[in-house]
């Protein structure tokens, strides 16, 4: 059953901004994008570590890597593709390749800002930043579990990219802590493995609900940490099912699918990817975006029951 | 000795340095090193630094923008101690700790992984705000070829914005890149402005004389509240008579003979150096 729906943005601000609170060391950076990302009262009880920048990302992720090297833990959360591919070499030299405890957050990821066209769409960030050695990729998949994420990426000594969406979404797991690196099976089943992440495993389980419904039994492999995978959940349950499908809110190279299918190399086992097709994407509201690219519930099930 | 004799020396032990890196290699990026290898050799012959404990948190940090000209940080760190000079004859060899580029993770003294241009300056906008409140200072030297890169300037008017005044910027202005003429590339001119409209203050040496590098560096912050610049004017591949000002010695591939002279004239500029300095004493 779906939870209370809230919002990605809020929920990220308020869990970062109460461990900054208390973790001296954190320091919020903004390229005109902290106060839109939850972080208007941090600076206010804070301004000494709230570091207003201006619309210069490259600049920022410079001025990130260098406080890190000082002990500093900075967060910088903008509108995703504004974090990843605009000042990319910044992130794969000074965060990456310097070893960096930086914490990049794409907010608004993915399709999410849908109304608003392909430049502010970031369906390309799983790829290019699993890329970096050394980097974490995680999207969380509930409210609950943004908060978890954040506490983990702040407690994790290395480059984190983590990415958010934009509309409400539901509460669909337990509360818990969040181990970076940890798939967790969020349906048990045993006729198809379906890979989820990110906002898409709320509809992951809905469709399995449906599948369930048609006799076709899916287990559901949650997967909040893109990267690295956790290959050994993925075998586990692959054996099991000896069937894959794969679905996220990304383009369908590059992503979780590609992951999933390189883990799986040498298996047996046949996977199918759902994702945004390698295309400038369409716009208009999120949700019909996602139904047009049979990313929502009826559409995930469709693939999942072999139709 | 003075200390203006002890950079001289040190800068001239350096150029040497650089001459026996590019014997161990074939080949480096030398106009550039021996360009700034004299504002180097000041900033480490001044900066409050310690070799023997180079992760030391107050220690004042130096991060060469311009990562290319990294044979001179490579040959001042090692004249100042800290490493071995021999690990200068690993230059361009499988696993060197001194690539091409500098790799703070394979050398004591690295401070950021330089190469690609236009990075630096954030990089040392982010250091010097995470050391605010203590004595330390952030010391970087860009080209003026990379000054067209865009990111510099984000971070030029992110430095003056947050009044990083623990932040001091050589440009370091040869004026030759790959291609010519940094006129004739990419004209920046007049940079003093351009920096001065940023909301930098700025002073202009001659990047070569010791004397007015050691003034700039002891008046930094030149004005509380704002960054400090320093355009320096220089010679590229200073130091050797055959390929002062030349573009051709960008990046240096020796031809015959030209190695032998080379060391030949970095080692008479040595000896010249020592001789006043004992002649002082002498006296």
């Amino acid at each position: 059953m779906l939870g209370e729906s809230r919002d990605p943005r809020k929920v990220f601000g308020a869990a970062v901004t109460a461990i900054a609170n208390t973790d001296e060391r954190v320091v919020i950076l903004s390229a005109d994008s902290g106060k839109s990302s939850g972080f208007t009262q941090f600076a206010a009880d804070h301004p000494d570590r709230y570091f207003e920048l201006g619309i210069m990302e490259q600049g920022v992720t410079g001025v990130a890597a260098g406080l890190a090297t000082t002990g500093k833990i900075p967060v910088f959360c903008a509108i995703a593709p504004f974090t990843t591919a605009r000042p990319f070499e910044m992130v794969r030299n000074d965060v990456g390749y310097m070893r960096q405890n930086v914490k990049i957050v794409g907010r608004n990821s993915g399709i999410s800002y849908s109304d608003l066209g392909a430049t502010h769409h970031s369906l390309e960030d799983f790829a290019i930043m699993r890329m970096i050695p050394g980097m974490t990729v995680i999207a969380p998949q509930d409210p609950s579990e943004i908060e978890a994420a954040a506490r983990a990426m702040l407690q994790h000594d290395g480059p984190v990219y983590l990415r958010i969406g934009n509309d409400p979404i539901p509460e669909i797991f337990e509360p818990g802590p969040f181990a970076i690196g940890k798939a967790r099976v969020a349906r048990e089943g045993s006729d198809v493995t379906l890979v989820s992440t990110g906002n898409l495993t709320a509809p992951a389980l809905e469709a399995a609900a449906m599948a369930g419904e048609n006799g076709v039994s899916v287990e559901v492999l949650a997967m909040p940490t893109v990267w690295p995978l956790d290959a050994a959940a993925l075998l586990t349950s692959a054996a099991k099912t000896g069937r894959v499908v794969t679905v996220e809110e990304h383009y369908v190279i590059g992503g979780l699918g590609t992951i999933v299918q390189e883990t799986l190399s040498g298996q047996a086992v046949p996977v199918m990817k759902l994702g945004i097709p390698h295309e400038y994407a369409t716009s208009g509201p999120y949700l019909e975006v996602l139904a047009h690219y049979g990313l929502d519930a009826r559409g995930i099930a469709t693939v999942v029951s072999g139709g | 000795m003075t200390l203006a004799h002890t950079i001289r020396l040190r800068a001239a032990r350096a150029r040497a340095n650089v001459v026996r890196m590019v014997r161990s290699s074939g080949a480096g990026h030398l106009g550039g090193a021996l360009s700034c290898i004299d504002i180097v050799a000041a900033i480490y012959s001044t900066m409050r630094a310690d070799p023997a404990n180079p992760a030391w948190p107050e220690r004042d940090r130096f991060v060469l923008s311009a990562g290319h000209k990294c044979m001179a940080q490579y040959a001042v760190l090692a004249d100042a101690g800290y490493f071995p000079l021999e690990v200068l004859d690993t230059y361009g060899k499988l696993g060197s700790k001194i690539p091409g580029h500098p790799d703070m993770h394979k050398l004591p003294g690295i401070e950021a992984n330089t190469g690609a241009l236009g990075h630096g300056l954030a990089i040392c906008v982010g250091m010097a705000l995470g050391l605010r409140g203590t004595r330390a200072k952030v010391f970087t030297i860009l080209g003026d070829g990379e000054l067209p890169e865009g990111s510099n300037w984000e971070a030029f008017a992110a430095a003056a914005f947050h009044q990083v005044d623990n932040l001091t910027a050589f440009i370091d202005v040869n004026g030759l890149q790959i291609s010519g003429s940094t006129e004739d590339v990419m004209d920046m001119e007049p940079i003093d402005a351009k920096l001065r409209s940023f909301g930098w203050d700025v002073r202009c040496v001659d990047g070569h004389d010791v004397e007015q590098l050691i003034e700039v560096l002891a008046g930094v912050p030149f004005t509380a509240g704002k960054p400090s610049a320093v355009i320096a004017r220089t010679v590229k591949s200073k130091g050797l008579s055959f390929a002062e000002g030349d573009v051709n010695y960008h990046y240096w591939k020796p031809k015959d003979g030209e190695l032998a002279q080379a060391e030949a004239e970095t080692q008479v500029e040595i000896d010249r150096l020592e001789r006043g300095c004992h002649a002082r004493r002498v006296a």
